[in-house]
């Protein structure tokens, strides 16, 4: 799994404002994205994070899959133990970049059985417009609060307005100020947590401020709405009952534009049922793929 | 020790009115307790914030930092700290506060304790140095594109130069070309026009025989110029071949020689000093003509052109003067330079402007240099100081 990919990234040096040097690197996707991967089984679930956030959000959902299935885990360059310096502005500037990423990962590593999606928030859509760019990789798509345009648009809701957005990029300006780098804040011990080990916390939704900052406005302008119209492949929905980030009504539009999807709701305040109802979440997932027919339930 | 323990506010009291906004939620953001100074600093009683969620109080942006950032932090580690957060007062406006929380788990389920502390100043401060440094960038910016766009139309400009350069270079070597051969047919025609002379002509035929034989000869003279120039210009420069000569008998012959070329004007030859030197007598024969046939086109037509050929300790002077309209002031600093003309209309003028240019080299190829001075009082002189190497 170690294998070297050929990676056509081309790494620009703006030098003195000329474009002195235009450089073909070659870039272990496994390093690029700090792949990791567990189980094995008769289909493989790849898993990938939102926004804020890395690989670790999946911990209380991946292990469990492992027992049965091949489980693929990685973190979108720019966050986690990403390598920051594949990071470059004019491949990342929309969500095509993170989808081309996506497609590396998926072609690399995943076994020979069907291929599952599971995307958290933006990364639904990443895994829609992967599967749009080079169809034939995914047998299904899990999301988990998805949202295709997080702006409100005449009669559409996306629970946002344009404001509302720039007053997260100002929240995100003052909070990564005085972050150095690729460092953390300071956090508070975490006395009751002791099965997670220092390494792991310290590297937890590190993300450096740029990047950050560039990747929020990626995901919270994106309007894929359109897009996802064309989506054929089998796809699970699941939408929280409270949920800032996708309203009710953005999983109700989606339901509607991609045919044949299945919607279920979660019992959960928040954006992230997989970390605070991950039972649910795993039940609901391992219904749909014992429904849709991708894979067999195996017990 | 136990009288000062008696005096000191209780822990309910401490809490109460702490320095920092203390909170306790559900895991959901319900609140479930709250300290004096929180509902102080957002102006809502107490009765109004119990039971509504901590998140609802915070702004827009602050709502989704929350969700994307401090809560997965939470559920992953049990705490953050230092996450700045805009919370909204009962009137409406925002206030920042510094947000840290914990969160434990109870027999009741988790639950979130939650410090915040005031932060306007910080962030007025904050405001300001993210400004600054983005003022700093664009400025930055500003500066390199135009350093950029210096450079780039000082590469422009070298590139136009060079092909200007290249062009001149060209012409100069068509001018040598056409020139070198012309000088065939010329020598034919000139030939061809002798044999006619030797048959007996009538008076007319003689005459325009004359015009032929002129013509020719100051075609001939026209295109030793133009050779000169481009051997001048694009050659190694005008070669001469000195040898020891009689400097007045030299001049002399040339003087003779110029006075049949223009048999309406007088010309006078002054000597000064011995006479023996070494020069090219070829060339100093072409600068005295140079020189001559300017006078005659410039100068007044009833005025003596004086050509002097003198020794003096260190140099040889050769120099002509004619007396006539003087030179323009403004031409004196090009005039020795190829193409211009001394009167831009006049139609007489005998060569393309070549001239002045050729005696300037002539000069310097023996070491010397041309001068000039012109008035309407002394008329024009043109000196050429020629090096007065040791025989």
């Amino acid at each position: 799994m170690g294998s070297t990919a050929t990676l056509g990234a081309f790494v620009s040096i703006d030098l003195m404002g000329f474009w002195t040097a235009c450089v073909v690197i070659r870039m272990s996707v496994q390093l690029r994205n700090n792949v990791n991967v567990m189980g094995d089984g008769p289909a493989t679930l790849v898993f990938a994070h939102g926004f804020g956030c890395d690989q670790n959000m999946w911990r209380f959902m991946a292990p469990l899959f492992a027992e049965r299935y091949r489980v693929v885990l990685f973190d979108m360059v720019g966050n986690g133990q990403s390598e920051i310096h594949a990071w470059f502005k004019r491949k990342y500037d929309s969500l095509d970049g993170y989808a081309s990423d996506l497609l590396e990962i998926v072609k690399e590593f995943a076994g020979p059985g069907p291929v599952i999606h599971v995307g958290h928030s933006v990364s639904a859509m990443i895994g829609a417009l992967a599967d749009l760019k080079e169809p034939g990789h995914f047998a299904a798509h899990v999301m988990i609060g998805p949202s295709p345009c997080y702006i409100n648009d005449g009669d559409y809701i996306g629970g946002f307005t344009r404001q509302d957005i720039e007053s997260l990029l100002e929240a995100l300006d003052s909070n990564y100020l005085g972050w150095s780098g690729n460092i953390a804040p300071v956090i508070m011990g975490a006395p009751e947590q002791p099965e997670l080990g220092q390494e792991l916390t310290d590297s937890f939704c590190r993300a450096d401020p740029e990047i950050a900052k560039q990747f929020a406005r990626v995901t919270f302008m994106s309007d894929h709405r359109q897009d996802i119209q064309r989506l054929a492949t089998k796809t699970l929905i699941l939408q929280c009952s409270d949920d800032l980030i996708a309203p009710v009504q953005v999983g109700d539009f989606l339901h509607r534009a991609i045919a044949g999807s299945t919607l279920r709701q979660i019992e959960n305040v928040g954006h992230c049922p997989h970390m605070s109802a991950p039972g649910a979440c795993i039940d609901a997932i391992d219904q749909f793929l014992a429904d849709s027919g991708v894979v067999a339930l195996v017990k | 020790m136990s009288n000062d323990g008696d005096a000191l506010p209780g822990s309910d009291e401490l809490i109460e009115n702490a320095p920092c906004a203390l909170l306790l939620t559900l895991d959901d953001g319900t609140i479930k307790r709250v300290n004096q100074t929180f509902c102080q600093w957002l102006g809502m009683p107490r009765e109004a914030l119990l039971g509504r969620r901590f998140q609802d109080l915070l702004s827009m942006g602050g709502k989704l930092f929350h969700q994307t950032h401090c809560l997965t932090l939470l559920q992953m580690r049990g705490s953050v700290s230092e996450v700045k957060l805009d919370l909204l007062r009962q009137d409406g406006s925002t206030v920042s506060m510094i947000f840290n929380a914990v969160r434990r788990q109870t027999p009741q389920g988790y639950r979130q304790e939650l410090a915040l502390f005031g932060a306007q100043e910080r962030t007025t401060y904050e405001r300001e140095l993210t400004a600054s440094q983005k003022m700093a960038e664009e400025l930055l910016l500003q500066q390199l594109a135009s350093q950029k766009e210096l450079s780039s139309a000082q590469n422009r400009l070298r590139l136009a130069q060079t092909e200007a350069d290249i062009r001149a270079t060209f012409a100069e070597q068509m001018v040598g070309f056409v020139s070198h051969d012309l000088r065939n047919p010329l020598a034919a025609i000139k030939m061809a026009a002798g044999l006619i002379g030797l048959d007996p002509l009538s008076e007319r035929q003689q005459r325009s025989l004359g015009h032929v034989m002129v013509s020719v000869e100051r075609a001939q003279r026209l295109i030793v110029n133009l050779l000169d120039f481009t051997q001048a210009r694009v050659g190694r420069g005008i070669t001469v071949l000195a040898q020891a000569i009689d400097l007045h008998k030299v001049i002399g012959a040339c003087v003779e020689e110029l006075r049949l070329m223009f048999p309406e004007r007088t010309l006078i030859h002054r000597t000064v000093g011995e006479g023996a030197c070494s020069a090219d007598a070829d060339r100093l024969f072409e600068l005295v003509e140079n020189l001559v046939s300017n006078a005659v086109a410039y100068g007044a037509a009833d005025s003596d052109i004086v050509v002097t050929s003198a020794f003096e300790a260190q140099w040889i002077k050769v120099s002509v003067h004619n007396h006539g309209a003087p030179i323009a002031q403004n031409l004196l600093g090009s005039l020795f330079e190829p193409m211009l003309f001394g009167v831009a209309d006049d139609n007489d003028a005998h060569t393309v402007g070549l001239g002045l240019f050729i005696v300037r080299e002539i000069a310097r190829a023996h070491w010397g240099d041309v001068s000039l001075t012109s008035s309407e009082k002394e008329g024009t002189t043109f000196v050429a100081s020629l090096a007065r190497p040791v025989v």
